[in-house]
């Protein structure tokens, strides 16, 4: 079992409290992590966030949009530092958002299977994963979809520099908020991928995300028992595998992968009592969101995991707003070409993306550094506006100042420009050396270097 | 995703003739072979009616991964996912509670156990395991596998029997025999098969307690194939009669049924503005899911009849706010309990068509929607897949303007569009017939106050309204042979290969010429090659 040193009991005391939230007496004995001598510096996290359907349309998505006469409501005004912000991001403006306007995919789409072009498919992948979708056994019809690669929050988790400053006890955690969905499976279902059928489904409830981060079996004996119990799982699983066709062969590793993840988690774990947040109140998309985030932001802050992501509503969400006066699910309030609900819409989405903010910036290290100041989170949607699914004006949102890495608070605008070039900015920014990014046809070397001030 | 490409079906459809023969047929190969194997991991629903056949109700059934269902079906997402981490803890989490409960409560205990162990890894937990084992990886446990387990109930015991034996339970339901459905066949000696493999009866009696019972097999079956007795087509068909005689195979019929026609979609109907909709409740949905749960089993096991019989049938089951939504009399239906009605020989209603759970799932929260009733049909009822619109098409429907119109008015301008025509001229006839059905399965005579036009069709065949597509149907031998189609999709956890479809058909020939009575294709299925043939393919192993 771990031993707590002394170092890390004197640390443990100087936590924040958190509101809503009663924590253990002990933060340290929560927290595996939970001290740096003076000097050190926490390493990064990243996060993404994900918002459905775009944002309202305007004439830079060309086409049938740019006849609409409505106004360009996200872009702002001017460009670099200290810009002023536009009426979607006025929600964000407390936490300098760094916004990343007039970019697109650059991938190439290939003709067949037909239908890879549309927002929900394409914008969503390069938006993700930098690349296009799977097109082998891409299924229009039915909407069945797969990655070519990991999307970027675990190419971040797995990656070693990243992980050289310590093992954390969730390698991710993933949550989601709206369980309304166009199907009930593949993409529409989570936006975070280990690789093209493994997808890691988001926690949709506070409880349950409560009972992974913080409820930890009852003592150190039972829990290396049922580590040596994981163990011989693990054991049958190997004996198992050479009888399996390759796929098969890679679903049962995977499987027995987390098996010894749980094992590992267990050899770490402390005995830790936590009082149950209050019950969730349903109905109201930024009750919920907030309850989460106000959990994610204590696993942060105590390393539990460096690496998240959220995703408010799920692709091409159903999901009703009817607290905004908006009748109808969201997909189809996009199609019917409902301008004013999308505007409505859209708005509410920031201002919940926002309260996830307060959250984060309202946890303090040990230092007294806001947990917001060593992060990077990147906000995304899957395509530019969803009345014609058009891909052009893909929003990116980059907020967090990584330790100083990352410039906060500025508008780059690039029309046209590679949309792969905001994923190697997070890379970058984050500490870790990417050369390039993006594949066939979104390649790209180019960073936003003006965004990156330690290079 | 393993899927073959090449299932497109062409859309551009011909009158129905009578025949499945008037659907064009695949290119490729006109004579059967086995496809590949899948290696399907438990559904929840699997698992816990696996869970409570072997130990009994009320066990503590706690929350696993969530199901998904690409072509309709959880086997299908089973066969074809990657447990997440979090699943990974659910299952040990379940494991710990569910041996806990079993282990703990010595009347629990009796219904398995006939002895009492006295000290660890002693002879009756030896018996113990050897039967769980037996019971959860549907075939006896290895001597590896029997000595790993019994090491975990010796070594974790701290001196008292039971709780190794709960620790070994724990680790066998986490174990990936228990979780998968490892099905490899061995290599099938007859003449003409090179590379065909025919399951062992062993992964038949497990085949066939999933199909016909949505679970594992029972002792008998277990016993059966151990004995070598369910080798030949007359041996499994004597075991699968015994089988749709239990109550379990009601279980497993509704599951295939619920997934075919999408039930699942109701859970997402969301609430109705209550000014509009009054008669919509937080609990209305549900009970247009147990009025075709009602049906389906009245039609398949109480009267064993023609399963299109659906389609047209004026009998349903109501409970009080059914009643009221369909305007009828339903002596002694209250809010939980359904009655079976005769639906009025001059109502508007006959069959699954016209029932609210059809109309209500495929319809928006302040309209009706004919395209997705339409498609419905299409897709659902004939196994038809409608291509995507075109790149780049316009997808909006033409905004009311300053001259009121209905939805269907605006369809038809969307449909003036050639490009669009294409498709909606397929899809949206048949949903037009449902016009006089507002969005939670109301009747209504006005839509934006102009009234309602029912008249439409299917295939270029002009009809009045939805009861007519219904008796039309009800009689189409397509409807049969996509039945045929989904069950050996559910079954298989993957879409047919070219070379299966020609079983498939065949097996549909049958069910239409046996009357298409739906456990009579169980029966068929389950003797068939296409349920009892895999392909073997050295070059992966």
């Amino acid at each position: 079992m771990k031993i707590l040193s002394r170092r890390t009991l004197l640390r443990g005391t100087f936590a924040g409290s958190v509101v809503g939230l009663a924590l253990p007496q002990l933060d340290a004995m929560l927290c595996p992590r939970g001290a740096y001598a003076d000097g050190e510096v926490a390493p990064p996290f990243f996060g993404l966030f994900f918002w459905a359907n775009g944002v309202p349309w305007h004439a830079h998505h060309g086409g049938e949009q740019a006849s609409a006469g409505t106004p360009d409501l996200w872009t702002p005004g001017t460009t670099g530092a200290g810009y002023a912000p536009s009426e979607m991001l006025a929600p964000l403006a407390a936490h300098r958002p760094t916004v990343l306007t007039g970019l697109q995919p650059h991938t190439a789409i290939p003709a067949e299977p037909g239908g890879q072009s549309d927002g929900h498919m394409r914008g969503f992948m390069v938006g993700l994963t930098g690349d296009r979708i799977r097109p082998e056994g891409f299924d229009h019809p039915s909407h069945t979809l797969a990655p070519l690669r990991p999307t970027l929050d675990q190419v971040v988790a797995r990656d070693t520099t990243f992980t050289a400053s310590g093992a954390t006890r969730f390698r991710s955690v993933h949550i989601g908020v709206s369980d309304a969905r166009f199907h009930d499976y593949g993409h529409w279902n989570a936006i975070s991928y280990n690789g093209p059928s493994s997808q890691n489904l988001p926690i949709l409830r506070p409880g349950q995300l409560f009972d992974l981060l913080f409820s930890v079996p009852p003592n150190a004996g039972e829990l290396s028992r049922r580590a040596s119990l994981l163990d011989a799982v693990a054991d049958e699983g190997r004996s198992l595998r050479s009888t399996l066709g390759a796929a098969d062969r890679a679903r049962l590793d995977e499987h027995m992968d987390h098996v010894r993840e749980l094992e590992r988690r267990m050899t770490l774990a402390t005995g830790a009592s936590c009082v149950a947040p209050a019950p969730p109140i349903d109905g109201d998309l930024s009750t919920r969101s907030n309850q989460m985030a106000e959990l994610l932001a204590v696993a942060l802050r105590c390393e539990l995991t460096r690496v998240f992501s959220c995703m408010l509503t799920s692709p091409a969400s159903t999901h009703v707003f009817s607290n905004l006066g908006v009748p109808d699910g969201l997909h189809k309030t996009c199609h019917d070409g409902l301008w004013e609900n999308v505007r409505r819409v859209t708005s509410h989405q920031m201002a919940c993306f926002a309260g996830m903010l307060d959250r984060l910036d309202a946890q303090l290290d040990a230092t007294g550094t806001p947990l917001l100041d060593r992060g990077v989170i990147l906000g995304v949607t899957e395509y530019g506006e969803g009345w014609k699914h058009s891909t052009n004006e893909l929003p990116a949102l980059l907020v967090g100042g990584a330790n100083g890495r990352l410039a906060r608070g500025v508008h780059v605008r690039e029309d046209g420009g590679n949309f792969a070039r905001v994923h190697l900015t997070a890379l970058r920014a984050l500490g870790l050396p990417y050369d390039s990014w993006g594949w066939n046809g979104g390649e790209t070397t180019q960073p936003f270097d003006e965004l990156l001030p330690l290079g | 995703m393993r899927f073959p490409p090449s299932i497109t079906i062409c859309l551009l459809l011909l009158a129905c003739n009578g025949s499945i023969d008037s659907e064009p047929a695949r290119p490729g190969p006109r004579i059967y072979a086995p496809g590949p194997a899948v290696l399907p991991r438990l559904t929840a629903a699997q698992y816990h009616a696996s869970l409570e056949d072997l130990f009994g109700p009320g066990l503590p059934l706690l929350p696993l991964e969530p199901d998904t269902n690409p072509y309709l079906f959880f086997n299908v997402g089973a066969a074809s996912t990657t447990l997440s981490e979090v699943g990974a803890q659910r299952y040990d989490e379940s494991a710990h509670a569910l041996a806990a409960a079993v282990i703990d409560d010595p009347e629990r205990r009796a219904q398995f156990m006939d002895c009492e162990p006295a000290s660890p890894g002693d002879r009756c937990v030896r018996a113990t395991l050897g039967h769980l084992g037996m019971m959860l990886y549907r075939r006896p446990l290895s001597d590896e596998e029997a000595e790993r387990w019994i090491g975990i109930a010796t070594d974790l015991a701290e001196g008292n029997a039971l709780t190794g034996l709960r620790y070994a339970l724990a680790g066998m339901l986490q174990a990936p025999s228990f979780l998968y459905r490892i099905e490899l066949g061995s290599p099938d000696p007859v003449p003409g098969h090179e590379g065909w493999g025919r399951y062992t009866d062993l992964e038949m009696a497990s085949r066939l307690a999933f199909l016909l019972w949505n679970a594992g097999p029972d002792e008998e079956l277990i016993e059966a194939a151990v004995a070598g007795a369910l080798s030949t087509p007359d041996a499994i068909h004597l075991q699968a009669s015994r089988m749709l005689e239990d109550p379990r195979a009601r279980r497993a019929v509704q599951a295939f049924f619920a997934q075919y026609f999408d039930l699942g979609r109701l859970d997402h109907v969301g609430d109705r503005d209550p000014l509009r909709y009054p008669q919509f409740t937080s609990t209305l949905t549900a009970s247009m899911r147990t009025e075709v749960e009602l049906l389906v089993d009245d039609v398949i096991f109480n009267r064993d009849a023609d399963v299109r019989e659906i389609l047209r049938t004026r009998r349903t089951f109501v409970n009080a706010e059914l009643a009221a939504l369909y305007e009828i009399n339903a002596e002694g239906a209250t809010a939980i309990t359904f009655v079976p009605v005769e639906l009025p020989d001059d109502g508007p209603r006959a069959g699954l068509l016209t029932l609210g759970a059809f109309l209500a799932m495929n319809a928006h929260p302040t309209e009706t929607s004919p395209t997705l009733r339409g498609k419905y049909v299409r897709e659902r009822l004939l196994c038809d897949l409608v291509p995507p619109p075109p790149a780049d098409v316009a997808t909006t429907i033409p905004e009311p303007g300053p001259t009121p119109r209905t939805l269907r008015e605006r369809l038809e301008l969307h449909r003036s569009r050639p490009d669009c025509a294409a498709c909606h001229d397929v899809i949206d006839p048949p949903g037009y017939l449902f016009e006089g059905f507002d969005s939670i399965g109301a009747t209504r005579s006005e839509d934006n106050g102009i009234a309602v036009d029912t008249s439409g069709g299917l295939d270029g065949m002009p009809l009045s309204d939805g009861r007519y597509l219904g008796e039309l149907l009800s009689s189409d031998p397509r409807v049969s042979l996509c039945i045929t189609r989904q069950l050996f999709r559910h079954a298989s956890g993957r879409l047919e290969t070219d070379a299966e479809d020609v079983a498939i058909r065949a097996l549909a020939q049958d069910f239409i010429a046996g009357g298409s009575r739906f456990l009579d294709l169980l029966l068929s299925f389950a003797t068939s090659d296409a349920f009892r043939m895999i392909q073997i393919d050295g070059s992966e192993r």
